[in-house]
């Protein structure tokens, strides 16, 4: 019940005028980033960061969170009504959403996929609601060694379970590594790749290099496609919305199972993408009718929102806990935490309290508050896509800028925001991906930093990573999957071995 | 050291006539830059500065803060020395304006800036675990005996906690592994989580696990104990923490917190400058923050701040090159 | 009570065709991409090797990780040129169209000098000539509502980030002018 007690004053702190103001404005700005083409959740969030750096971080991570959960619904608006899926994630939604709203039923299946996509973060955020407790009570054992351990999991996991070619994650993770080095060496005080530049003292920013990694670069590939579109833009009215609700309990196994999925694949950094595929799978799996999906039946809707939005709030619970972001926007919103003076980790839960329930208290309102917004205003955001796009680009090339400039107060940065603008374009082509590369330009220094302090600590042996059962299982856990291709494959043959002498025998 | 003397003669003139003609005033929002991260002292101090400023009205135009923590705070130094002639830029400066430029070869000498004022002075204590020894002798004692050298935790690398650190090893005897974290905030929680055995952070950055019961204070850097006397744990005040020479220990250090505009102002901009500190010290914002934090109140000026500041920097040089940290 | 419909249409005049000729494949440029991190990561590994390399007392010195990471780096590329070489595939695959290639630069060449005039004219004259010009120039947008738009819309940003927000950005001599 310490929980509940925590929830209920997370919700006091948030509910004062200004900032449930700042929530209605983050939550429009968010679904506005979400319709437009060139932009989407992390680029959005992003983009908007600076303006919460004059806020304190309570009010800046409750703008910031709204702007997400605008994205993600205005996702679904361009996806069902257009065909346009703002999102990777968003691409299952299209099967049975477009189709639907073809057939003259845009509203019903508007009304379904925000109403999923509620259901899906409630779910998740039940979750985070009773498992931060249990985090704070075990985050004092974290000392340099465990967190060494835990981001070398995460970097293993990469490797191991990626699926583009090895080499290219080892070329994207090693270089964002090497470039998150760049500057002062926090251990030593030693300057180092600075090559006597006075502009590269302050290291390459993460932030800076995200807002060009993908606002300056999706800009460049939307470019090279056909931007023409036609679709319908419907209302939603109250009718509509009863009726999709009232035959909500029948499909309460899809939400579930979508729900479950979701929440695994967040926490554990599977992410959205692979959870709404999967959520949408599994519903035509298990369905009485699995010829009619793809032709619009609702379920397939329910299934992969529900699923990708409770991937994505679980995935906040890795960064928060262990300051890992278990997706792109969740590293964005951790080096936001950063930038207002936030250590990310399971120290977060005991040193500042009201920031991670003024958050998760700011996720349930959130939700509540954006599900009315979307379902009342629904054609104001589809016209939007009216504007041409000549109007639209150069405006996100501004958000950007503004954005690149204001994290450092640097005109450098404008400069490097291009530079990563056309690094994220070519390397998008050439199939080195993006995700392992931000990864490592996050995380590099402090998992530098962590297993520096824990060398000096043990005098240089490094048996300190199997010192205790805790960090000595995640450091194994992070070899094992570092491996993992090869102990699979190792296991196939076996298993192929085994097979043939069943059935002689 | 001629401009200096030239600067000193201008600011002593202004002062004498200052209400005359402090008739210039910022136009344009004024940037406290911080050479830390958000959080650290240095961001509390500049945000207290900003809300006493605000709330009682003592300038018309609003007052920023601009973090430039990159690089230990190096960044924070070359921007103030590239806005020369820039009267809407304070910097927040401790001692890393003396540390910075010998242990990483920044091409920095505060004597480019404009100093303004010295506002406070910054202690230092000698924490350990609630659990471990209880007295600074027991402490010293145990460090010896230890078959692993005691782990120390302190802010950044070749800076004041590691300076204190090598210091304390030259006293004692003792052995310790210096363990730099990326602030105050964090050295104290892994005391707390027993990953390092002590800890040298200023009062502020101890304040709450202390209050929670997790740290015991052994002992201040200074010649006399800290002066505020109301409780801040359920026993003790911070009058209550002895001195370390009380304690066999003979270390002193002060760090100073210090206001600085960009070289080149003009001396009716640098006497805003001045008249608005000095208010600001008087604000009950400003005495309020002091004792929170158990800062040493102090204004310098003028002649007096400039004595103070060559002094600092040679004594700070001294033991920066006594602890081995200056950079070939 | 039925749902009213808005119908929303939105052509593309000027999309790349189909049949433009590729200017080059992915291959060329994952072998010149790799070559390129090969000479990146020698020079950064030079440089730490001059900032150290070893172990000292106190574990791995600053130059430590970032020159096997570099080592990692070279190698992981140069084991991309070989792969890129031998793929077929790769060699198939179009990098981009001409037509392609003219639609990015329209977007690519006015950004760099938008970069260019934001460090003479500050962010708000530049981005003004950015939207106004793009919209101009390459949405073939009627000149008023190109200039109109781009006034409001740097307009709106300047209250919000400046005067609102307190978000300081860099400024040129027009906002010098009125005082900024």
């Amino acid at each position: 019940m310490e929980a509940f007690g925590l929830l209920m004053h997370g919700f006091a702190v948030l509910l004062t005028w200004k900032t449930l103001v700042l929530m209605m404005v983050g939550l429009v700005l968010g679904i506005f980033v979400g319709v437009l083409p060139g932009l989407g959740g992390p680029n959005g969030v992003a983009i908007l960061l600076p303006l919460t750096f004059s806020m304190d971080p309570t009010s800046a991570i409750v703008m910031l969170s709204c702007i997400y959960w605008g994205a993600l619904f205005g996702g679904a608006i361009t996806s069902i009504l257009f065909n346009i899926p703002g999102e990777a994630w968003s691409v299952a939604t299209t099967f049975d959403g477009y189709p639907m709203a073809q057939q003259g039923r845009a509203a019903e299946a508007l009304t379904a996929a925000f109403t999923s996509s509620f259901i899906g973060s409630l779910v998740a955020v039940l979750l985070i609601t009773f498992l931060a407790p249990m985090i704070s009570s075990f985050a004092l054992k974290f000392g340099p060694p465990e967190f060494f351990a835990v981001y070398l999991l995460t970097f293993c996991s990469f490797v191991g379970l990626g699926r583009e070619a090895k080499h290219k994650t080892v070329i994207s993770m090693s270089l964002g590594l090497l470039l998150a080095g760049v500057g002062m060496d926090t251990v030593s005080g030693q300057l180092r790749m600075t090559f006597g530049s006075g502009e590269l003292l302050r290291g390459i920013n993460f932030l800076v290099a995200v807002i060009g990694l993908f606002g300056i670069s999706e800009i460049l590939l939307t470019m090279e496609e056909r931007l023409a579109l036609r679709g319908h833009a419907a209302a939603i009215s109250l009718r509509v919305v009863l009726s999709v609700w009232k035959d909500l309990p029948k499909y309460w196994v899809t939400l579930l199972r979508s729900s479950f999925i979701g929440c695994w694949l967040g926490i554990t950094p599977g992410g959205a993408i692979a959870a709404s595929f999967m959520g949408y799978n599994l519903a035509k799996r298990f369905s009485k009718d699995p010829e009619g999906f793809g032709k619009g039946r609702i379920e397939g809707v329910f299934a992969p929102e529900t699923a990708a939005h409770a991937s994505g709030t679980a995935a906040l619970l890795p960064m928060l806990a262990l300051g890992i972001p278990g997706s792109g926007t969740a590293a964005i919103l951790l080096g936001g935490l950063m930038v207002w003076g936030l250590n990310p980790g399971p120290l977060l839960f005991v040193e500042h309290k009201d920031f991670v329930w003024g958050l998760i208290a700011s996720m349930y309102l959130g939700n509540v508050v954006g599900l009315v917004l979307v379902l009342t205003t629904v054609p104001i955001f589809a016209s939007i896509l009216r504007v041409p796009f000549a109007a639209v680009a150069p405006m996100i090339v501004v958000s950007c800028a503004i954005g690149a400039y204001s994290i450092q107060n640097a005109m450098f940065d404008i400069w490097l925001m291009l530079g990563f603008g056309v690094v994220g374009y070519v390397f998008k082509k050439i199939g080195i991906p993006l995700a392992p590369f931000t990864l490592a330009l996050v995380l590099g220094n402090r998992a530098e930093d962590a297993f520096r302090l824990s060398m000096i600590g043990s005098g240089g042996d490094m048996k300190v990573f199997w010192s205790n059962g805790l960090v000595g299982s995640i450091t194994t856990l992070a070899i094992v999957l570092l491996f993992w291709p090869v102990i699979d494959k190792a296991f196939g043959s076996m298993g192929r071995l085994w097979r043939p002498a069943k059935a002689a025998g | 050291m001629q401009n200096i003397l030239k600067a000193a003669a201008a600011l002593t003139g202004l002062l004498a006539s200052a209400p005359a003609i402090a008739a210039w005033e910022p136009t344009k929002p004024v940037e406290i830059v911080v050479a830390a991260g958000a959080g650290g002292a240095s961001d509390q101090m500049a945000r207290m500065m900003q809300a006493a400023i605000q709330k009682n009205n003592l300038m018309k135009q609003p007052m920023v803060v601009s973090l430039k923590g990159g690089a230990s705070g190096a960044e924070a130094l070359i921007y103030m020395k590239s806005s020369e002639g820039d009267p809407n830029k304070v910097l927040i400066a401790y001692s890393l304006i003396y540390m910075l430029p010998l242990s990483a070869k920044i091409p920095f000498n505060w004597r480019e800036l404009t100093p303004v004022s010295v506002v406070a002075l910054d202690q230092f204590v000698l924490w350990d675990n609630a659990a471990g020894p209880k007295t600074v002798k027991e402490f010293i004692a145990a460090a010896k005996a230890a078959s692993s050298p005691f782990k120390m935790g302190g802010t950044g690398s070749k800076r004041e906690d590691h300076v204190l650190t090598v210091f304390m090893e030259q006293k004692t005897g003792a052995k310790f592994s210096y363990l730099p974290y990326k602030s105050g905030g964090e050295a104290a929680t892994q005391l707390v989580g027993n990953h390092s055995e002590s800890n040298v952070n200023n009062p502020s950055e101890n304040l709450e696990v202390w209050r929670a019961g997790q740290v015991r204070a052994l002992c201040v850097f200074d010649k006399e104990r800290i002066s505020y006397k109301t409780k801040v744990t359920e026993t003790q005040s911070w009058n209550d923490i002895p001195t370390c020479k009380e304690e066999g220990l003979d270390i002193q250090y002060l760090m100073l917190r210090a206001m600085f505009l960009p070289g080149k102002v003009t001396p009716e901009q640098q006497a805003f400058y001045v008249d608005l500190f000095q208010k600001v010290t008087q604000t009950a914002e400003y005495k309020d923050y002091m004792e929170k934090q158990a800062l040493k109140p102090i204004f310098l000026t003028g002649n007096d701040m400039l004595k103070f500041l060559e002094e600092d920097d040679a004594l700070n040089k001294s033991l920066m090159t006594e602890a081995g940290f200056v950079a070939k | 009570m039925s749902d009213t419909e808005i119908e929303i249409v939105v052509d593309d005049p000027t999309a790349p065709e189909a049949d433009s000729p590729a200017i080059t494949s992915i291959r060329v440029v994952d072998v010149t991409v790799s070559l390129l991190l090969v000479a990146l990561a020698l020079t950064l590994g030079y440089d730490n090797w001059r900032t150290g390399i070893a172990w000292d007392a106190t574990g791995p010195q600053a130059g430590y990780f970032p020159f096997y990471l570099s080592v990692i780096l070279a190698g992981a590329s140069l084991y991309g040129v070989v792969v890129a070489f031998l793929s077929r595939q790769e060699a198939s695959e179009t990098f981009v169209t001409r037509a392609q290639f003219r639609r990015v630069m329209q977007v690519f060449v006015p950004t760099l000098l938008f970069c260019l005039a934001m460090q003479f004219l500050g962010l708000y004259v530049a981005s003004f000539l950015l939207i106004a010009g793009f919209m101009r120039m390459v949405g073939r947008i009627a000149l008023w509502k190109s200039l109109l738009t781009a006034f409001l819309f740097t307009a709106i940003m300047f209250v919000t980030f400046d005067i609102a927000f307190d978000v300081i950005m860099p400024k040129g001599p027009l906002e010098a002018a009125f005082g900024y």
